[in-house]
């Protein structure tokens, strides 16, 4: 693992967080912005997967854990929205 | 592919992994329970979500991903033998976990300050739960960055590292859960 990718990886969580924020102040339904917050959570949450945690090297396990965060946030997502 | 080369696959130490995935799933527990609860009581949820400073818990976020950087970045200097600069970059992390705590320990002043406690309604109980034990994994991040700052092993490094990355992994996703769902 590279300075670069780190560094990248780190960049784009800072830019994501950003992006949680300004959704957070737009004049959006209630369904857009917690979909919207809870899928960069999830793009967040891989990132650190694949470059801190260095499982870019084991797809597998990568895929793995995308599988059950994705179904924890859509099961997060279905009870904020009953 | 054999069961045991994909376990072979995993960076680092099978335990670490084995206690990153029982964390998650106890504070994924956690977080399932807290949005049922709410559903008892969605209006009494966003009221009191409102009393929590947002702004504080989204800077926390970038301390925290910022410290997870500097915690990887350790490692890879430490492989390619830049031990002081893993040093620092330890030292560093762990500092802005310090600072994770300051901004915690003020938000948690100030709820006190205005008469809110675990008491006051289900979703402050839920809050200092799940806010609280995430913040005692901080603490104890800091120690063991600290640790492996001093004994400098690669292996350890990388423990330590693991540990700290969870720490942050969780925070990425209790931080919308719980400030931001309202």
């Amino acid at each position: 693992m590279g300075d670069n990718t780190l560094t990248r990886a780190w960049l784009a969580l800072l830019g994501l967080s950003v992006g949680s924020a300004v959704l957070t102040l737009l004049p959006v339904p209630a369904a857009v912005m917690g979909g919207g917050i809870l899928l960069l959570a999830l793009i967040k949450t891989r990132v650190i997967l694949a470059q801190y945690l260095d499982l870019a090297r084991s797809p597998a396990w990568l895929r793995g854990f995308t599988m059950v965060l994705t179904g924890f946030s859509v099961l997060i997502f279905a009870l904020y929205l009953v | 592919m054999s069961d045991a080369s994909l376990i072979d696959e995993l960076p680092g130490e099978l335990l670490m992994w084995v206690l990153i995935v029982s964390e998650l799933l106890v504070f994924g527990a956690g977080m399932i329970a807290f949005m049922g609860v709410r559903l008892t009581d969605p209006a009494g949820f966003a009221e009191a979500q409102s009393h929590l400073h947002r702004t504080g818990a989204a800077f926390n976020t970038a301390v925290l991903v910022t410290s997870g950087y500097l915690a990887a970045q350790a490692l890879h200097w430490r492989q390619v033998a830049r031990r002081a600069a893993a040093r620092m970059a330890l030292i560093g992390a762990a500092l802005l976990g310090v600072v994770f705590l300051i901004i915690k320990g003020t938000e948690y002043a100030d709820k006190m300050a205005q008469g809110i406690n675990y008491e006051t309604h289900p979703f402050f109980l839920f809050y200092y739960l799940l806010t609280g034990f995430h913040a005692a994994h901080v603490l104890a991040g800091v120690g063991i960055l600290l640790l492996v700052s001093w004994r400098d092993d690669a292996r350890n490094i990388e423990a330590g590292a693991q540990f700290w990355h969870m720490v942050d992994l969780v925070w990425i996703m209790l931080f919308p859960v719980i400030y931001l769902l309202g």
